[in-house]
């Protein structure tokens, strides 16, 4: 490895970059831009799911019921519906996600010490919004009927107010929020899309260095120089891994100054953890350009690698403890998830090199695995 | 004279037509001569849907909980079992709160119930007591769903206790003022998380492929130079334009076709309930629109990098805001203004509309309307813009 010529080709590489301004422009823009329409708008709380009310009883107190429907933030109340057909053809045109059907003799049976089964329509296209929407009205019927319990019980024994609600409510849980105390989407969202956008951006700035020059034919003059292996794909990585830490720092400063997420570990585990990172990302996009033939090939072939994957096996939407076997198989095998670790540890936990080595080590040992592959792969004699 | 016209129509449109053909052909050949790209969509549409069918749950499963139980009680324990799968999975005790700290740090567990001594005692002589829970929100919702369910558990242990000590217990629940939670969840009834993961994954392929394949065709030939033998040819730029889409919208189709007859039938049973030919007409115009948008940042970019890098650009937001990663109706109302620029947005709406809920034409008309005004308006855009490059 001469350093010399590796300069030259990193110098190379970064002028045919630099050069074309548009695609410059986009790679130091597009994650910046990304950030901020995700950081403000990427909301994952269930909230104002639309809902429309059956109401069978038209008293006091089932209107009370509805109108706790009513005013929560989860719901957004959209009508009461005249009979069953209308709440079908409701959920069949997505006009509303939910439905409460109070029943007749509502406030009589509760009067009487009687239960009432109130009946809850879903929509149950996104299962993950209706299992939470079902949270929520069970919550809201709980807290009603523990109402209703205090209520009786003063009525049937006697006891005070304060006496029945001891009865009813003697647990209480103190819940303590770690890392994230007041619960923000953002604090959670906005490391996991630093993770999300390097893995995108970085690796489709590496996909296409080795195929363009395939597909325009300048390889061969590669082919025929003193360039070895190592000293091309070393100088053609240099220019991208730059660019990609100069854009890890942009995104840092902002999820900082812009979205005020707490750093509390360290930043210089934070900066090498990203080094290697973006060694591992930029040799995704390497090792596809050395695979395939034509840049359309690299640009999908990529996107679909560096995509589907990081949404849905990174614990950047999910946790990795709640996919099936062979799911975290998958998320073990790329370093998104490695890297979602350390970015939310440094974050919001404060952890460093002491509780976070696993995962920077295995990023350590799939940007060596990468390197050796893309080597190996790499000949200036091609077959074909 | 106006028969003549009319005796030379028919043979214009039929060459007319014969010259489309004639390129989409040419763009299938150069598809199908790409082996890793073929082998890719192949894989995208089968084995990426399979796994994430599979694979993925978003509701709340196994969250890791570690007790500290202070008490050892009766009630600890009855509290502690009620924590159960597949939402929680019970990982075991720990005999001092600092660990629980520390497995929290190191992300071995999500949630740690810490039970104070004389639990059992203060419930028993109707004192008020509480738990304590500490959760791990690193990730959001997923650690507000599990305090919420631990609330309410929590909540119905204590009712329950209550009013057995005053001889109101289990089974006389019957005779006491409470609401009962009877849910019909419809369209999906067994809320199958593996209908939903698998879907969504072949609308996101959709996509992406829709979007990619026709703008990379088209940027190619720009950046070759073989554009301009192109335009020296009979063919009109619309023909040029055309011809990448219809070929692009078969390949895609026919790969849809192999997900949904191949994968999503078969595998997950998904239930299909509308009609088939409606369900891919709509993809077709899916794909349709998610090309123009291509197309016009095609005629942007003057090579393959620029094009990769726009592409992307659009198609992010677009899978991460569109309604299947995150729930569209709690979108800030600036998200959802711009997103009615997506075409992924309507074609969910479509995609769910036809499989699960049986809705036709009469329901579904307007975001299918929808897309058809969107894709042809960037159609327009396209062509007015690659003719202006190029005449």
């Amino acid at each position: 490895m001469n350093l010399r010529v590796i300069r030259a080709m990193a110098l190379k590489e970064w002028k045919e970059t630099t050069r074309d301004r548009p695609f410059l422009l986009l790679a130091f823009l597009l994650p910046v831009l990304w950030l901020t329409v995700f950081g403000y708008g990427l909301v994952l709380d269930v909230e104002n799911i639309p809902f429309a009310v059956l109401d069978r009883d038209h008293s006091a107190l089932s209107r009370e019921y509805i109108y706790r429907f009513i005013q929560s933030r989860y719901f957004l109340f959209r009508g009461y519906a005249a009979d069953e057909r209308a709440l079908d053809r409701l959920l069949t045109e997505t006009k509303i996600r939910a439905a409460v059907v109070v029943p007749e003799r509502f406030e009589e049976q509760l009067a009487a010490g009687e239960p009432v089964a109130v009946q809850t329509l879903f929509d149950g296209t996104f299962p993950l919004h209706t299992d939470i929407a079902k949270g929520y009205v069970i919550a809201i019927n709980q807290a009603f009927t523990e109402e209703r319990l205090i209520d009786y019980v003063r009525r049937r024994r006697g006891f005070t107010y304060e006496q029945a609600s001891r009865l009813i409510r003697p647990l209480a849980v103190e819940v303590r929020y770690l890392y994230n105390e007041e619960v923000r989407s953002t604090w959670s969202m906005v490391p996991g899309l630093i993770m999300f956008t390097m893995m995108l951006a970085s690796s489709l700035l590496t996909a296409l260095g080795v195929v363009r020059e395939k597909e325009t034919g300048s390889i061969y003059n590669i082919y025929s120089s003193t360039v070895s292996r190592g000293e091309f794909l070393v100088g053609k990585l240099l220019p991208y891994i730059v660019i990609s830490i100069i854009n890890v720092c942009v995104l840092w400063l902002m999820a900082v100054t812009m979205f005020h997420v707490p750093f509390r570990g360290s930043f210089l585990f934070f900066f090498s953890a990203s080094i290697l990172f973006i060694l591992c990302t930029t040799g995704i996009g390497l090792l596809i350009s050395l695979l395939v033939q034509t840049q359309m090939a690299a640009l999908i072939i990529t996107m679909v690698v560096a995509m589907i994957p990081t949404i849905l096996f990174s614990g950047l939407l999910v946790p990795v403890a709640s996919l099936s076997q062979g799911a975290q198989v998958q998320a073990h095998l790329l370093p998104a998830m490695y890297y979602t670790n350390i970015v939310r540890g440094s974050f919001l936990k404060g952890v460093g090199a002491d509780v976070l080595w696993i995962d920077l080590l295995a990023l350590a040992a799939f940007a060596a695995g990468m390197s050796v592959l893309t080597y190996q792969l790499f000949s200036k004699r091609p077959t074909t | 004279m106006t028969d003549e016209r009319e005796r030379t129509a028919l043979p214009r449109i039929a060459r007319w037509g014969r010259r489309l053909a004639a390129m989409t052909w040419k763009e299938v050949l150069q598809l199908s001569r790409d082996l890793p790209l073929l082998l890719f969509l192949l894989y995208s549409f089968s084995v990426a849907v399979l796994v994430s069918g599979v694979g993925i749950t978003m509701q709340l499963r196994n969250a890791n909980l570690l007790v500290h139980d202070g008490d050892h009680s009766q009630s600890s324990r009855e509290l502690i079992h009620r924590f159960q799968a597949p939402y929680f999975h019970f990982t075991g005790e720990i005999s001092d709160a600092r660990q629980g700290l520390r497995e929290l740090d190191q992300g071995r567990a999500m949630l740690v119930l810490d039970i104070p001594p004389r639990f059992h005692e203060a419930l028993v002589s109707g004192e008020r007591t509480a738990v304590q829970l500490l959760v791990d929100t690193s990730n959001a919702p997923q650690g507000f769903s599990a305090a919420g369910y631990t609330v309410r558990i929590a909540g119905a242990f204590g009712s329950q206790l209550g009013l057995a000590s005053i001889g109101l217990s289990g089974n006389a629940m019957q005779s006491l003022p409470v609401i009962e939670s009877a849910h019909r969840v419809w369209f999906n009834p067994n809320q199958d998380e593996t209908w939903f993961q698998s879907m969504s994954t072949v609308l996101r392929m959709i996509t992406l492929f829709g979007v990619l394949l026709p703008a990379a065709a088209l940027v190619r030939e720009k950046e070759r130079g073989t554009i301009e033998q192109l335009l020296v040819s009979p063919l009109s730029p619309f023909q040029i334009m055309f011809s990448k889409i219809l070929a692009m919208a078969g390949i895609i189709l026919i790969a849809t076709g192999l997900a949904v007859y191949g994968v999503l039938r078969p595998v997950f049973h998904v239930p299909m309930k509308g009609p088939d030919g409606l369900f891919f007409a709509l993809t077709a115009l899916h794909i349709f629109t998610t090309a123009g948008l291509g197309l016009v940042a095609a005629t942007i970019a003057r090579n393959q990098a620029q094009v990769g890098m726009m592409t992307l650009f659009l198609v992010g937001p677009m899978m991460l805001l569109s309604g299947i990663t995150s729930p569209f109706e709690s979108m800030p109302q600036w998200v959802q203004t711009v997103m009615t620029f997506s075409p992924l947005k309507y074609y969910i709406d479509v995609t769910y509309g036809v499989m699960l809920k049986g809705a036709g034409l009469d329901v579904l008309w307007k975001p299918a309307g929808t897309m058809l005004l969107l894709g042809g308006t960037l159609f327009v855009l396209g062509m007015w813009r690659f003719r202006r490059q190029f005449e």
